[in-house]
């Protein structure tokens, strides 16, 4: 689904990614865990488009094209999703016409007819039912006045909305409860299939107790340098990450 | 009475001249922009018939046009009079900051004629009245002045949406306006100004307000290249409310400039300004809002929120909120922010597939939405949301 090779990037001339290679076939879910500052969320948002970070080298590939010199906006339409670690609020838009906009931005580039109004209501009321939201919840400004895990279960809205090929959660499981966890993790395995491809960024085993992961990754300083299964992941619960640096 | 108060105001603008920038209420604004309107020329009678429907009252130049008021349905809620009949000089009298601004005293020296328009007591109208201010000119640089006096009385409820059209050369528009509100009226008054671009307009409002009035003021302005409006609202007595909420869409090198004045004269009152400017290209806004608590005012609730929207790093706004606060059990809070879109909004729009542009109009229209959704008028903001629109694609 995507394949990133040699990535480097770097903020205010400071390297933070230092060569990233990393593969992530349909039908799989992984996981990079690491500490602060090792570089996962810059990992994330190179891979979404965001423009504050400069890319020194190497290349991301989704599925056959070349995205690394790609807008923002484009890359989502090939089928990225960035589920933001700190959504922001935009009051004045509502999550309707947002979410509306977003979907139908999509269905245009795949060449489909624009989603009528009641259409779009009836798929996201659906959504919404699942992730246990009011319907209420479409009329409100973007994220403005949400709590923490009203944002999180925001952006699982908009995954299951929108329907991507790559979703990238970056900490999305951070300051959620366990109901809230429970209900993010449950819409992320409603989206994954053997046709779509979830990366998941986290610090901590709890959110993976619900989501499986295929493959883990651990990430030092800019680079990953271990790969294995859901074994490290208990490694690191127990011993960290300094066992790595030996 | 009106001649002796055009004599006094022709004095003193003869003795002050056009107000300079070392005045408060004038530092960013150039009233040279006004001196080539030297010209008077405002004939009754224009080029074209303009539609007016049973619910609208036409002013011609600043003038009732008496003719529409033969289908007006609310006539019989109404009582008319030229200025020239008035005799109370309570009827003329203004602030203190009004009467002595040169530009002011320019208008009521300058007008031939206005009327006093009063609504009777305990009047209900259920849908709004409109005002049509239609401006034609026949000569470029020339000035166009008017003064009219709207008296709401005791019990009165009234809405109104005025809107300007302005047609022929170039022309400078000086209005000067009076409302007085008794005691438990309410009015909602709703202004929707689309200037030719070439029309410069200068507006004074003062209103006058009693006891347990609602007020609300809702204005939407867009394409003036040069608009300056005082609004003074003295709240007399105990238990009003003062809403005034205020959307400017400028680009190019248009300049606008909102004077706000709410003097706090009574206990148990309140007040809400609310101003937002969005700026484009090489534009320039001012807000100046003032709201004074006199001493033994007590229990005012009062708030000032001015926000600027700067599209292009050319576009300047100046923004003054002030308090003079002389009473101590008081609520008053005031806030101004100035800044261009926010880069992590457009990120989050793009990053959903939406193309730049569009995330940019989108952020832009929620910033004005904010103020549209308060205005107090439905059909105030249905307009005000088409004019965006036009204006963010135009």
């Amino acid at each position: 689904m995507i394949k990133i090779e040699n990535l480097k990037a770097s903020i205010d001339d400071k390297d933070i990614l230092k060569g990233i290679n990393l593969e992530i076939p349909a039908g799989e879910v992984h996981v990079i865990m690491g500490r602060n500052g090792s570089g996962k969320s810059t990992l994330a948002n190179v891979i979404a488009g965001n423009e504050t970070y400069e890319v020194d080298g190497g290349n991301i590939t989704m599925e056959t094209t070349d995205i690394t010199e790609m807008s923002i906006e484009n890359r989502a339409l090939e089928g990225i999703f960035l589920c933001f670690q700190y959504p922001v609020a935009i009051p004045g838009v509502s999550m309707a016409y947002f979410l509306r906009s977003a979907l139908n931005a999509h269905r245009k580039y795949q060449g489909k007819e624009e989603m009528d109004a009641l259409e779009f209501l009836n798929k996201a009321k659906a959504i919404l039912s699942e992730l246990g939201l009011d319907d209420s919840f479409l009329k409100r400004s973007i994220n403005d006045g949400f709590s923490g895990g009203e944002k999180k279960k925001s952006e699982i809205l908009q995954l299951l909305t929108i329907n991507p090929k790559l979703a990238v959660l970056d900490e999305t499981d951070s300051g959620l409860d366990v109901d809230a966890l429970r209900t993010v993790a449950k819409g992320v395995n409603k989206f994954k299939n053997e046709n779509n491809s979830v990366l998941i960024i986290t610090h901590y085993q709890r959110l993976l107790d619900y989501i499986k992961p295929d493959v883990v990754h651990l990430m030092i300083d800019g680079k990953i340098v271990k790969t294995g299964d859901m074994s490290l992941v208990e490694k690191v619960e127990k011993d960290g990450y300094s066992w790595l640096e030996k | 009475m009106i001649d002796i108060l055009k004599k006094i105001s022709s004095d003193f603008f003869n003795k002050q001249g056009y107000p300079s920038k070392k005045l408060e209420n004038w530092k960013f604004t150039s009233s040279k922009n006004l001196i080539k309107f030297d010209k008077q020329d405002s004939p009754d009678i224009v080029s074209r018939k303009i539609e007016t429907d049973e619910s609208t009252l036409l002013f011609i130049n600043g003038k009732l046009c008496l003719d529409t008021l033969e289908n007006f349905k609310f006539k019989d809620n109404l009582e008319i009079q030229d200025l020239v009949n008035i005799n109370d000089e309570n009827v003329f009298a203004f602030s203190n900051t009004f009467s002595n601004d040169s530009m002011f005293n320019l208008g009521m020296s300058d007008f031939e004629s206005g009327h006093y328009i009063k609504f009777k007591k305990n009047t209900t109208l259920e849908n709004p009245i409109k005002i049509i201010n239609f401006f034609e000119n026949n000569s470029s640089d020339c000035r166009i002045t008017s003064f009219n006096i709207f008296h709401f009385e005791e019990g009165s409820q009234v809405s109104i949406i005025e809107k300007d059209i302005n047609e022929g050369t170039p022309s400078f528009n000086l209005k000067l306006n009076k409302f007085i509100c008794d005691d438990a009226s309410n009015l909602k008054f709703g202004k929707y100004i689309e200037e030719k671009s070439d029309c410069h307009l200068l507006s004074y409002s003062y209103y006058e307000v009693g006891k347990d009035v609602c007020l609300n003021i809702d204005s939407m302005n867009k394409n003036s290249i040069f608009s300056k409006e005082f609004i003074e609202i003295d709240l007399n007595n105990t238990g009003s409310d003062a809403k005034i909420n205020i959307l400017n869409l400028v680009k190019n090198e248009q300049h606008l400039d909102n004077n706000i004045l709410i003097n706090h004269n009574a206990e148990h009152c309140t007040s809400f300004q609310h101003v937002r400017n969005i700026l484009d290209n090489k534009s320039t806004a001012v807000f100046n809002g003032k709201v004074i608590v006199a001493e033994g005012a007590q229990h005012t609730d009062s708030n000032q929120s001015n926000k600027n929207l700067l599209l292009s790093l050319d576009s300047t706004a100046f923004s003054n909120p002030q308090l003079e606060i002389y009473a101590d059990d008081v609520s008053c809070g005031h806030g101004s922010t100035t800044g261009a879109l926010d880069e992590n909004s457009i990120f989050y729009l793009r990053a959903r597939g939406i193309d730049q542009s569009s995330a940019q109009k989108m952020l832009i229209k929620a910033f004005a939405k904010e103020v549209i959704d308060e205005f107090s008028l439905s059909s105030v903001q249905d307009i005000s949301e088409i004019a965006l629109d036009s204006w963010i694609n135009g």
